[in-house]
């Protein structure tokens, strides 16, 4: 994406924000300018990362930081679509239970050793041993070094979302020097193959990362592209500042101490699209909201009473309210950009018929009794949930919402009891596509009950090697969730990034991406 | 006094046995899963438990109990489930920040609550007196994050005189820790310096009235003296307690402070240990923070005798 100046913003019409998208290509002033080599970027984080290890976290803050230190066999692209990153390519077998991978010759680790198949086949083995996301590795029957630089890994059954696997950057199958994956945890030193490396960590400080002098560029790509393509890194140093005070990061980038701040709240983002020192762009989407029922529980065990409140949401009005400026009217499952993306059933989302409601409402085993919602304590989901409760209202149904930090929610909304409705936000699932984002309702888990169309859905996909007939699965997919009100699709939402004018060729992304960026002097 | 001091002591461990039980036992009762806080929203039943296996969180309350208390006695207070390393290494490791801002900012609240505090003492019911009395309500009044943020935006945005929120230890420079402090500490000293300054003024006020103020004042010393040698030595007790309690308090505000001024203190660490209740180093760190009282509670009692003779310990 292209440096955008704020005349440029205000003659997109959107009220002095820049609006911006992931998967939208270079601008064509950011491929003519000249890159300049050098200096130091910080970058202003909401949190402390868990851990520096990328295969044993899956929080976003870790990912800002570890996908820039570590790369994975498959990485994804702008728009997700999966893409070699290590690798060269994979051969799959004609039965789709045997992938062998060519690995890319050259590449080197950041303590000067050679990448080899030895080294990719250690890393996948720790993952699968200790890595935090272990079980995506759970169809692997057995993996080799069947080359130098040749890898083969054989499934236990046809598993057809096991590049999507690979490439998953929720907790990375990052690949480490043998020496390194075969240490305890807690010696691990963090060394990858990513074009910064590691410096310095100061615990609730910052994280310091260095451009990595050794690093080639993947030649098969000619620019930047998603957490793939080509990370050509043109500043020296990047400090990861971790400060949890909305107001100190925005005083922080106000003051220059800091170049980049990750997010910023929507009145913040207005006030500082005046200031010429800055930009203030949108990622969007980064999120889609939606809110959950509870099939184990009557009355959202039936499927009348599901629809009465499907028909009844206006998500238009939510949206507006709870992600005011940074959300986008979406019905579909995964993100605009997926090539999985459809609009199968979307005619049933944000209906906001009333009248529709009321009729299902009768012929449902509600009797008026107070339902819960569970929503955690952030202000949008809470927004999402009052706004909710007062549509549902408006039909008679009674919603009592109860609110509770992070922790105490989401261990009550993995059991079938004690609550009715769940509001929050699923990032990385749409992003990922149709096999993350089907995963969460196979087995019965997010509704919390077995629904045996889904997971036939589920396991027709996982068995479907042909991109063609899977997209056509996960259009039937969503038909169903739609005609059955599984879930309540609200719509996208998004994030403001504040970026100084000195920082140049910044495109937001679901990490603050530094590769392909330079300072002005 | 060191018979004292060795009493003290030895009453301080039930205390600590009986904080660390009930920190133990409060987290138990306080919903929410550890494990819940590695997974996301899509997570399956499995992986949760396979995370619950792995940290140990599926051990029975008495087990685990039995295992801290075991650890505790070896001097090992666990080990951090979010950040995979040992609680005492992330408590001491992030100390010298706490400690130097409690520091600094019990330096702010005691110079200037003590001088406000005689000032306005010394000027009973003049207008040094009222302006001082309001400002010092006002002190206590204003919450700590507010009055951060107002600093942060007049001295760092405005006028940037200090950094918005770039901490450097003092080992790498002395001056850029200070610029780094200067603006916390006087957050913090803010509310407990209109706390000292309230009673140093009534202390002052009930000594100033005493026989031998009188005696002094008529023997022709000048008042600075008076109040200096005879007055402040005397309202030096009730000074003293209302500072053990303000010492206490200045923990307690740093957890604030360091959050909005992004300081990598042991207050950052309970903050973010509570949200993903991250039980072992919510427990290191009560245990860790009632010695700190109880030490502050024995060095006020030590010192009472220090400045009043009168006092006995033993």
């Amino acid at each position: 994406m292209a440096h955008l100046t704020r005349r440029r913003l205000l003659q997109a019409g959107t009220a002095g924000v820049a609006a911006s998208a992931a998967g939208v290509p270079l601008a064509a002033s950011a491929q003519t300018a000249t890159p300049k080599r050098g200096g130091t970027v910080t970058v202003a984080l909401v949190q402390a990362p868990p851990s520096l290890d990328a295969q044993l976290t899956s929080a976003q803050v870790a990912r800002d930081i570890n996908l820039h230190m570590y790369e994975t066999l498959y990485a994804r692209d702008e728009n997700a679509g999966v893409v070699p990153d290590l690798a060269q390519g994979a051969e799959v077998s004609k039965d789709g239970t045997t992938y062998v991978f060519a690995l890319r010759p050259g590449v080197k680790f950041h303590n000067g050793k050679t990448m080899d198949s030895k080294d990719v086949v250690a890393s996948l083995e720790r993952f699968r041993k200790i890595g935090l996301a272990s079980i995506l590795l759970s169809g692997v029957d057995r993996m080799e070094a069947s080359g130098p630089l040749e890898v083969t890994v054989r499934l236990k059954k046809v598993q057809s979302n096991f590049l999507d696997t690979l490439s998953s950057p929720g907790t990375p199958l990052a690949i480490y020097p043998a020496e390194e994956a075969a240490k305890d945890p807690k010696d691990f030193k963090f060394i990858g193959t990513g074009p910064m490396k590691f410096v310095e960590y100061a615990p609730d400080s910052h994280a310091t990362l260095e451009r990595f002098a050794d690093y080639v560029p993947n030649p098969n790509y000619t620019r930047r592209d998603g957490f793939a393509g080509r990370k050509e890194m043109f500043i020296d140093r990047a400090i990861f500042r971790f400060m949890p005070e909305s107001g100190a990061r925005t005083a922080a980038i106000k003051t220059g101490e800091v170049l980049i701040n990750e997010t910023t709240d929507g009145p913040t983002a207005k006030q500082l699209a005046g200031d010429p020192n800055v930009q203030v762009l949108k990622l969007l989407p980064f999120a889609l909201q939606i809110a959950k029922f509870n099939h184990s529980q009557a009355p959202c065990d039936d499927v009348n009473f599901r629809r009465a409140v499907t028909a009844c949401i206006n998500a238009e009005e939510t949206m507006e309210i709870a992600f005011p400026d940074i959300h986008k009217l979406d019905g579909g499952l995964v993100y605009g950009y997926s090539p999985y993306y459809t609009k199968a059933g979307t005619e049933l989302y944000n209906q906001n018929n009333q009248a529709k409601a009321k009729e299902f409402l009768a012929k449902s085993k509600y009797k008026g009794e107070t339902l819960t919602f569970i929503v955690d304590n952030t202000r949008p989901p809470t927004d999402t949930a009052t706004d909710l409760k007062e549509q549902l209202g408006q039909i008679g149904i009674k919603i009592d919402i109860k609110v509770a930090d992070w922790p105490t929610i989401s261990t009550l909304g993995f059991k079938p009891e004690g609550w009715h409705f769940w509001t929050h936000g699923l990032g990385i699932e749409p992003y990922e596509g149709p096999a993350k984002l089907m995963s969460i309702w196979a087995n019965g888990i997010s509704q919390t009950k077995d629904d045996p169309n889904i997971d036939k859905l589920y396991a027709d996909l996982l068995a479907e090697l042909d991109m063609e007939k899977r997209k056509a699965i996960f259009a039937q997919f969503q038909q169903y969730m739609y005609d059955n009100a599984v879930v309540i699709p609200l719509g996208n939402y998004g994030m403001f990034q504040v970026v100084s004018s000195k920082v140049r060729n910044f495109a937001p992304y679901r990490i603050p991406r530094l590769w392909g960026t330079w300072l002005e002097a | 006094m060191w018979q004292f001091i060795v009493r003290r002591l030895l009453i301080s461990v039930p205390v600590l046995a009986l904080v660390s039980l009930m920190s133990f036992a409060v987290i138990w009762l306080v919903p929410g899963d550890p494990a819940a806080v590695f997974l996301d929203a899509g997570a399956t039943p499995q992986q949760l438990a396979q995370v619950r296996h792995q940290l140990g969180l599926d051990e029975p309350f008495h087990l685990q109990m039995l295992a801290w208390y075991g650890r505790i006695l070896h001097g090992d207070l666990g080990r951090s489930i979010l950040l995979n390393r040992s609680v005492a290494a992330a408590i001491v490791e992030r100390l010298p920040v706490t400690l130097s801002l409690t520091a600094l900012a019990l330096a702010f609240a005691v110079a200037m609550g003590i001088v406000a505090g005689l000032l306005a003492a010394m000027r009973h019911g003049g207008w040094a007196d009222q302006s001082i009395m309001v400002l010092a309500l006002v002190g206590l009044s204003v919450p700590e994050f507010w009055f951060g943020l107002m600093l942060i935006f007049a001295f760092a945005v405005r006028l940037h005189w200090f950094p918005a929120g770039n901490f450097v230890p003092i080992n790498v420079s002395f001056a850029g820790w200070w610029q780094s402090m200067a603006l916390p500490a006087f957050t913090l000293a803010a509310v407990q310096m209109g706390f000292i300054a309230r009673m140093t003024r009534s202390a002052m006020l009930e000594v100033l009235h005493q026989d031998f103020i009188r005696t002094a004042d008529a023997k022709g010393l000048p008042w600075s003296v008076v109040v200096a040698r005879h007055g402040l030595p005397n309202a030096l007790v009730p000074i003293l307690t209302v500072i053990g309690i303000v010492t206490g308090g200045l923990l307690g505000g740093a957890v604030v402070v360091e959050q909005v001024f992004s300081l990598p203190g042991v207050g950052r660490l309970v903050i973010g240990a509570v949200l993903s209740r991250d039980f072992p180093v919510i427990q290191g760190t009560l245990l860790f923070v009632a010695v700190i009282y109880l030490l502050i509670n024995l060095t006020v009692d030590v010192l009472y005798a220090v400045v009043d003779p009168r006092v006995r310990l033993e």
